[in-house]
């Protein structure tokens, strides 16, 4: 039986996760390590997760690694991480009658009322507030910031 | 060279076809890493029902 998995934390430099997770498999795999995933989900900025079974490993590897510059004390279960390999479509937590805002794109700025939400598509549906006609356009769920949940 | 991600197996890939599905239905918008190095005991893989190491992609658009 082999070792069971525990999850490690590194903390990277912002924007380096990635790198820093290509950079540590290449390791693992010239040194021949028990490092058997990385992880560096998007929402989790300046860190990336290891699955190994000891500590010792991933202090070993990380220390030619640019960018990885410190092991997090302790571990985590699987569990624990486990919903960040699920990530959420964009547009959840937005519902129909919310006020955004725009961030993005040829709207930028414009506050706007939602009509509607396509979770599979990742899109809503927004009423512009300063139209002179309201015309429904259709919009990237992460090009809006909301603003009031509902028209409570 | 930008990354894609097939959206049939999730591979992070370079080039036009994913060599596993042989498909070319390819998504240049994509967020999450994760490389599976030992499919066979990593508690991850099996969540992800991941069986050959590889680089993975969490979502795709
Ligand atoms: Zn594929």
């Amino acid at each position: 039986m082999s070792e069971d998995s525990q999850i490690f934390v590194i903390k990277t430099t912002a924007n380096q996760e990635r790198s820093v997770a290509t950079a540590l498999a290449r390791v693992s795999k010239k040194e021949k390590l028990d490092i058997r995933a990385i992880l560096a989900p998007d929402e989790l900025k300046g860190y990336v997760l290891v699955e190994a079974p000891k500590s010792g490993i991933v202090e070993l590897a990380i220390q030619t690694i640019p960018h990885a510059r410190a092991l997090v004390k302790g571990s985590s279960s699987i569990a624990e991480i486990e919903h960040f390999l699920k990530p959420k479509p964009t547009v959840t937590g937005i519902k129909e009658g919310a006020i955004i805002e725009v961030t993005s794109g040829p709207f930028k700025g414009e506050k706007a009322r939602v009509k509607r939400v396509d979770e599979g598509h990742e899109e809503i549906t927004v009423e512009l507030f300063d139209a002179v006609v309201p015309i429904p356009i259709t919009i990237r769920g992460d090009t809006v910031r909301i603003l009031k949940k509902d028209n409570e | 060279m930008a990354e894609k991600v097939c959206r049939h197996c999730m591979r992070v890939l370079e080039g036009q076809t994913c060599v596993i599905c042989g498909t070319s239905d390819l998504a240049e918008e994509w967020s999450g890493l994760v490389i599976i190095l030992d499919a066979e005991r990593s508690e991850i893989a099996k969540k992800l029902g991941v069986d050959i190491p590889d680089k993975f992609a969490l979502k795709v658009r």
